[in-house]
């Protein structure tokens, strides 16, 4: 219980020495488009592959399942986009991302510690929590909303795709489907829950990597808790987000 | 000058250092001598900020440095320069960035002034042309004088060593220390370097404090370290038959 409220102690003040003014924002920005290309450019092909291949998953086995001759057919598209937007682009896209960000960001903030490189830039009089952590919060949470729209997109083609391989029914069936009784609220729901799992996936693996111990060892036990506890935080935030935005 | 006045630190209620006093003149290299440890980089990092003493103060010239204000500090600290034992270079970064770095956050120079800047420090440590190279592509010693060049792009008053000899052969190791002798004399640094080399302290030894178990046991200089009375010193000192034998002629 002790460690629990010392982690949380920790966390906090660390993202209070985060989030300040930028000491030079040239530098900030600078950072910050390193930081987007790394974190959301590097994740594109990741998603690209898993969110064609889940959207064809869901529409074959909807398509299995609807046996019923009373569910119209073009519920196969209705059932993708759904299942899409509100919990696969979200929620399990930033579950896979807690793996590739988060082991990223903490063993390279760890490396860093346990190499010193912190201690220098701390000596040379720069805030190197502002200047490592923030421009990877700033850019993986105004980035990360675009990569959930790509995700449902490509989700939605890779359905279609299956469709029109398989011929479990008929594309305009499919469209149909897509079109049918449409919330777009869902779009900006998803889109919220993104930005929020993504600050978490970036600041607690920053947290575990920034105050990394212990050589080698340390920095991979610290990408480990890294992506355990911002799995964790991610579904918790699920259900908080799930009661209160819908 | 820097002085330590009755410096006190203990972790987990273990006392590392008890009751330092010390002073560093301006323009000598002061070396910290003593087993591993005996703290005499918890020292440092007292010196530097990194860890805040128990007990005591630090000053540097008239201004108490225990007592500093963050931003005060922070300020302060663009008057000192640190080469790490692992030299502690930007893994992202070329030896370009690397020493451009303290530039890029307290100047407003242009890039053609850091440039300038920049090629002058590599030149004084001997690293010409080597500006567009990552850090994992130098050798240790090509390292340690990058790290040297980082340390003095700002032109600081204190230079902070953390045994700027580790894994470093003997004669890379006096090409090191020489260096660090030169700038300190050169711009009147007042340079602080913590090693446990016997080399360096005859080499640069203006000035020496020897740490043993958390206390300040001895200080002198290197003339004065083999005719020294103290005897955890000279266990210290004389470990080596090599030494031992130099002693005996």
């Amino acid at each position: 219980m002790k460690g629990t409220f010392q982690t949380t102690g920790e966390y906090w003040q660390l993202m209070l020495r985060v989030f300040r003014k930028p000491e030079k924002w040239s530098v900030f920005w600078k950072q910050f488009w390193k930081e987007s290309q790394k974190l959301i450019i590097g994740s594109l092909v990741l998603v690209f592959i898993v969110s064609i291949a889940v959207g064809g998953v869901i529409c074959l086995q909807t398509a299995n399942n609807l046996e019923s001759p009373f569910i119209p057919k073009y519920y196969v598209g209705v059932m993708a986009r759904e299942s899409l937007v509100l919990e696969f682009c979200s929620t399990m896209i930033a579950l896979i991302l807690a793996g590739k960000m988060g082991s990223n960001i903490a063993s390279e903030i760890g490396s860093m510690r346990i190499t010193e490189q912190i201690d220098a830039m701390e000596i040379m009089g720069v805030n190197s929590a502002n200047f490592l952590i923030l421009p990877k919060i700033v850019s993986a949470t105004v980035f990360s909303p675009l990569l959930m729209l790509m995700s449902f997109i490509i989700g939605l083609a890779g359905g279609g795709v299956l469709i029109a391989l398989t011929g479990i029914i008929t594309i305009a069936q499919y469209i149909e489907g897509l079109q049918y009784a449409f919330n777009q609220w869902y779009i900006f729901y998803s889109m919220i829950k993104m930005a929020v799992f993504c600050f978490v996936i970036t600041s607690i693996s920053s947290y575990y990597g920034y105050y990394a111990k212990g050589g080698s060892l340390g920095v991979g036990k610290s990408s480990t808790q890294a992506i355990v506890v911002s799995s964790m935080l991610i579904l918790i935030f699920d259900l908080i987000l799930t009661k209160l935005l819908l | 000058m820097i002085e330590v006045k009755g410096l006190y630190k203990e972790f987990d209620g273990r006392p590392v250092l008890e009751d330092i006093n010390i002073q560093f003149r301006d323009g000598e290299c002061s070396l910290i001598i003593g087993a591993s440890g005996s703290g005499k980089t918890v020292l440092l990092k007292n010196l530097v900020g990194l860890y805040e003493p128990d007990r005591g103060d630090i000053l540097y010239g008239e201004r108490n440095f225990t007592r500093m204000k963050f931003e005060e500090r922070k300020l302060f600290r663009k008057e000192m320069g640190m080469l790490f034992q692992e030299s502690a270079l930007f893994d992202f970064a070329t030896v370009e960035e690397n020493i451009m770095f303290p530039m890029d956050f307290f100047t407003d120079w242009s890039l053609e002034q850091k440039l300038e800047r920049v090629n002058f420090c590599l030149k004084r440590v001997n690293l010409e042309n080597s500006n567009k190279l990552y850090p994992a592509q130098l050798s240790g010693g090509m390292q340690k004088r990058v790290g040297i060049a980082r340390a003095i792009a700002l032109n600081p008053k204190y230079l902070f060593c953390d045994e700027p000899n580790s894994g470093l052969d003997p004669t890379t190791a006096i090409v090191i220390d020489h260096l660090i002798q030169e700038i300190t004399q050169e711009y009147k640094i007042t340079t602080v370097v913590n090693t446990h080399d016997m080399n360096s302290v005859m080499e640069i030894g203006d000035h020496i404090g020897f740490i043993h178990k958390g206390h300040l046991l001895w200080e002198g200089c290197s003339k004065e370290i083999m005719d020294s009375d103290c005897q955890p010193l000279n266990d210290f000192v004389f470990a080596n038959n090599l030494a031992r034998k130099l002693k005996e002629k």
